[in-house]
């Protein structure tokens, strides 16, 4: 596994020592940025490297900074968004186990751009021993003058906080992460008002995914033209793909954005486990429409894979074999929305468990004609219907299933 | 303001007034469960959906205020599909309960089926059971197959009464709502919560299976139970013609603009006419030394008109005390001023009312009756009363209880007015203590008299009755004009009374 | 209540209350606090978390019922947390599940009656590379075969 960390060469610096981290270079970025860059500087930077956010959305980071009001209220937050629960995917597991500083250092970035002094690391309670490595690598950065009060002694102040979920998808959605940073059960709110306005405690509020920060060290160190180059196509840097299922390699990989489907999974991954065919892919995590194997060619970029009906998502990439009947695949991902869902909305609470149901009774063996139909019809009554995306997330895979196996889920 | 187009029509509207409260103002109704008039915006139910122009996707009318030049349709096929989407995943875990359901015949499910649903129901995988009995309050039960989780009820114990009994437990389709451990609803407005519910999942067992709603009349009256005024429907069933006994009042609820508040009352003034009922008195007794019997109205009055003209006749009217409480109208207490004040020498013309109770800090105001400002208005005097005093000084006690007589006759009261030689009482329930008083009347009940009370806020709100009290009942305003034909007065009524 | 907490677990909970503007959001924080003491959050807890916040005991349950990994009562000593989602079932998990279920003669949601294991099915751990996996207290054991479960069992005391 040819792992860079983010094009830089961090993972040879070892594991995840703040010593190692900064004998390869580590807080470089975070010392040009407090020392010769204003805030607005830093922003302009993220911005014209249109940075993607790594979560799911897609949504530019830098544009997402710029809905914070200037002027206005001085009390403002950052969310590390780590809840990392789309299935599939474990790249920020990676990210935050062998590299904490390049995260801790990214979001010391995002908070001197937009003016935050308190920031939260949401992160999935499953991650436990992670969280306490991160709360080392804190005290660590803290003793060293690189987090908490007067910054490299530049008189900027950002306090981080470990703060972990419970086992609860839904708040990898960012409404739905405040909810549960306030203490709360994790329902999405309504937008607007987004949380640039109206975040965490009523105040704006950044949500950022872990691995979008992880790109900021270098898009302020080598700029964002450099960024840009990395990738093959229009989206600029590297990915963290998430690779798994039936392949010899499963892991992460770090490639350039627009990379093929099908060098990932066969050159870099290995192909398929010896005596197994390909039968089909989830490309960007479970919510990502299923994409069968003549459909592999797509490079792996947002603009790509929505033109091909799917999505990147997460950038977690299933794969799966010829061994495994589509009902098993239904089955997971019908079971996996009806738990998950939070109950608010009755398209997204009633239409994942009346898809759950049908799908078990057709597991057990009681399949009936229309069953297939059915879940279709179902699953587009809550496509655009529910409060927040996880309905959609919910109903597009169970759409492009149906639809492209509909003849082995009707045998 | 702004002007803004629904449904092809021009509006002005104020600035961030939601279109589901803008297009309400215009007689548009748009469909919502979890949406309130007293409470915040939730935009969960997802049926109040509407087209607004230049957005791609619906809009929640609840959640989009509205601005300059905002145009809106609220009905188009794609808006009745997403409606009728809504209404096949409630229903489709939904026990269909209305033949034996409180709400039926006003229940949204009920209503919205009717207009945006019609479909036969596809759902073939056993619908989950639930908890169907579940006590939550005193008077209150919940339902939890029929709850379809618009959170109304969770909400207003939330921000409302800020008592939070009620939570959402779980998650997804396993969520439900209930108390904690075993502490039930006690806040005081528990009873706003049956109103609130926009199906029949909270139900109150004071009104549970005993009549249908589609024969009640909502008629709108002042509530009597305390100073706020609360303005009320009172759900009024004029009976059935063949089935005696079935005529009355079956329920209470607050209107919409039931006080500056909000749409809300307290369980007191909810349930308080409900509760006299059973307890009211429809036969004038006479309690001479051998025993009780009852009277006729003709025999009963000549005994009073004889014991008045007595002291008529010699002069010593000012030996007659007659106790008024504030919770008469204004038209009976002028009348009362009226009748009582032109009698020379003067009769001691009193008060007694229920003693305070406590400010909730809420609606409930610390007076337990609804006219003390009417009363002040008119000049009455108002100090306590010293009952050894009054028992001393009076020959003839003509006492006004209204509904209060539990509240203001008391051990120590009743010893202090034994001495008087004729003590007459106008109560409408019964109480144990009556029967130290020589005469007893019925008068009506709340609900049954028609006037005006002024509440705490100086505001003058007249009310009809809701219906009329039947055989010896009188109303107390009755009973004052009668006092007046016996002192040779007419009725003293000010003008345009009834 | 609040007397039933140790001195050192009540520390700890108010300590974290400092992080934040409003002492709910310290609740997700305390209630893994109160869980790894206590092994479970029953009313006793709710109670004494609910003091300690300035909450009401009801909130702490919606919180508790509505998170996966909180639990009302106490399981066994091991918590086998089993991963049932897509890739663990491609690279075989139902095999390790039903292994499980037959080593230890339990369902899913059951505890063993010498109260060592319990056993759960969960969703996707973010281990997919490692499937088929299972987590015991924080610890992920992934790559799992048959074997490799008897000797994790046999290990565990």
């Amino acid at each position: 596994m040819d792992v860079k960390i983010l094009s830089r060469p961090l993972d040879q610096a070892g594991r995840r020592s703040l010593e190692d981290y900064r004998a390869a270079g580590g807080y470089a970025a975070a010392r040009k940025a407090l020392t010769e860059l204003t805030p607005a500087e830093v922003l302009a930077e993220v911005k014209a490297a249109n940075l993607r956010g790594r979560g799911g959305a897609g949504f530019p980071a830098g544009l997402k900074w710029s809905f914070i009001p200037a002027g206005g209220s001085s009390i403002k937050y950052l969310c590390v968004n780590a809840d990392e629960g789309e299935p599939g995917t474990f790249k920020d597991h990676f990210l935050l186990s062998r590299q904490p500083h390049l995260v801790l250092e990214g979001a010391l970035l995002a908070a001197y751009a937009v003016g935050i002094h308190t920031a939260y690391i949401y992160i999935r309670g499953e991650y436990e021993i992670v969280a306490r490595r991160l709360e080392t690598a804190i005290a660590e950065a803290v003793r060293e003058g690189l987090l908490g009060i007067d910054i490299l002694g530049r008189g900027f102040a950002l306090n981080v906080y470990v703060h972990r979920g419970a086992g609860a998808y839904i708040c990898g959605e960012e409404t739905a992460l405040l909810e549960s940073l306030e203490g709360k059960r994790g329902l999405p709110r309504l937008k607007p008002p987004f949380p640039a306005s109206v975040g965490l405690f009523g105040k704006p509020t950044v949500v950022n995914n872990v691995e979008t920060l992880a790109n900021l060290p270098g898009i302020i160190l080598h700029g964002a033209d450099w960024f840009l180059s990395l990738g093959c196509l229009k989206d600029g840097g590297t990915r963290l793909f998430s690779l798994s299922g039936a392949v010899a390699r499963p892991g992460v990989y770090e490639l350039p954005s627009g990379t093929r489907l099908r060098d990932i999974i066969f050159t870099h991954g290995g192909g398929l486990l010896p005596g197994r065919t390909l039968k089909a892919v989830i490309p960007g995590g479970m919510s990502a429409p299923i994409l069968t194997p003549e459909e592999i060619d797509v490079p792996m970029d947002c603009d790509s894979l929505a033109a091909a009906g799917s999505m990147l998502g997460s950038g977690g990439i299933i794969v799966i074999d010829d061994s495994v009947p589509m009902i098993v695949v239904l089955d997971r991902i019908a079971k996996f929305y009806a738990h998950e869902s939070c109950g608010q909305c009755p398209p997204c609470r009633v239409g994942t468990s009346w898809i759950r149901r049908i799908v078990r009774r057709m597991a057990a063996g009681g399949r009936r004609p229309g069953d297939v139909d059915e879940i279709a019809r179902l699953a587009g009554a809550m496509m655009g219907r529910t409060l927040c995306p996880l309905g959609d997330a919910a109903a597009l895979p169970l759409l492009g299933l149906v639809r492209k196996f509909k003849k082995e889920l009707e045998e | 303001m702004a002007k803004i187009e629904i449904d092809g029509r021009s509006l002005e509207v104020a600035e961030r007034t939601s279109i589901l409260v803008a297009a309400g103002g215009a007689g548009i109704e748009i469909p919502h469960f979890c949406a309130h008039p007293g409470l915040v915006p939730e935009g969960t139910c997802r049926m109040c959906v509407v087209e607004v122009e230049g957005a791609a996707k619906l809009e929640l009318a609840c959640s989009t205020p509205v601005r300059e030049g905002l145009k809106v349709t609220t009905e188009s096929p794609r808006i009745r599909e997403a409606r009728r989407g809504v209404l096949e995943f409630l229903l489709a875990d939904h026990p269909v309960d209305c033949p034996i359901c409180d709400k039926a015949g006003e229940c949204r499910l009920q209503d919205y089926y009717w207009d945006y649903g019609l479909f036969s129901g596809s759902f073939r995988e056993g619908k989950e059971r639930r908890e169907k009995l579940l006590r939550i309050g005193e008077r209150l039960l919940l339902d939890r197959e029929r709850c379809v989780l618009c959170t109304r009820c969770v909400r207003f114990l939330r921000d409302v009464t800020r008592t939070r009994e009620l939570g959402v437990f779980e998650r997804g389709v396993r969520s439900e709502i209930g108390i904690y451990e075993n502490t039930p609803i006690a806040s005081g407005y528990a009873g706003n919560l049956v109103d609130l519910c926009p199906v029949g999942a909270i139900t109150d067992t004071s009104f549970r299976f005993k009549t249908r709603t589609w024969f009640l009349e909502p008629r709108p009256s002042i509530c009597p139970f305390c100073a706020r005024g609360c303005r009320i429907e009172v759900d009024y069933h004029p009976g059935f013609a063949r089935r005696s006994g079935s005529e009355g009042i079956f329920r209470v609820r607050p209107q919409i603009e039931a006080t500056p508040r909000g749409p809300w009352i307290c369980d007191a003034g909810r349930y308080g006419g409900l509760d006299l009922e059973p307890r009211r008195i429809s036969e004038i007794v006479w309690n001479k030394g051998s025993g009780a019997s009852t009277l006729t109205w003709e025999k009963a009055w000549s005994l009073v008109k004889a014991k008045i003209q007595a002291l008529v006749d010699s002069s010593r009217t000012d030996r007659m005390t007659v106790l008024l409480h504030s919770g008469l109208t204004n038209e009976d207490l002028a009348s009362a001023k009226n009748v009582f004040e032109a009698v020379r020498p003067r009769p001691r013309i009193r008060f007694a009312d229920p003693p305070l109770g406590e400010d909730d800090g809420f609606l409930s105001t610390a007076e337990q009756t609804a006219n003390l400002a009417g009363a002040r208005v008119l000049g009455f005097d108002l100090r306590p009363i010293v009952p050894e005093e009054i028992g001393r000084e009076t020959e003839l006690l003509l006492m006004f209880a209204g509904p209060f007589a539990d509240r203001i006759l008391s051990g120590p009261f009743t010893a202090a007015i034994d001495p008087i030689r004729t003590k007459v009482l106008f109560t409408s329930v019964s109480e144990n203590l009556s029967g130290s008083f020589d005469l007893v009347f019925p008068c009506a009940l709340p609900f049954e008299t028609a006037g005006s009370y002024t509440n705490i806020e100086g505001r003058r709100q007249p009310f009809a009755a809701v219906r009329f009290p039947r055989g010896e009942v009188k109303t107390e305003g009755a009973i004052i004009r009668a006092i007046a034909d016996v002192f040779g007065l007419n009725g003293g009524q000010p003008e345009g009374g009834s | 209540m609040t007397s039933r907490f140790p001195e050192s677990l009540r520390t700890r909970i108010l300590e974290l209350l400092n992080r934040f503007p409003d002492k709910k959001a310290a609740l997700l924080p305390a209630l893994h606090l109160v869980q790894n003491e206590r092994g479970f959050i029953g009313p006793e807890e709710e109670a004494a978390v609910a003091d300690l916040l300035a909450i009401r005991p009801i909130e702490v349950r919606e919180a508790v019922t509505f998170y996966s990994m909180f639990r009302r009562r106490p399981a066994g000593r091991r918590l086998l947390q089993v991963c049932a989602n897509l890739t663990c079932t491609i690279r075989g998990g139902e095999r390790i599940l039903d292994h499980l279920r037959r080593r230890l003669a339990i369902e899913p949601g059951g505890t063993t009656p010498d109260g060592r294991f319990t056993l759960i099915e969960v969703e996707c751990l973010g281990a997919c590379d490692q499937a088929p996996c299972l987590m015991i207290g924080g610890t992920l054991h992934g790559s799992l075969t048959p074997e490799s479960v008897d000797e994790l069992l046999r290990g565990l005391e």
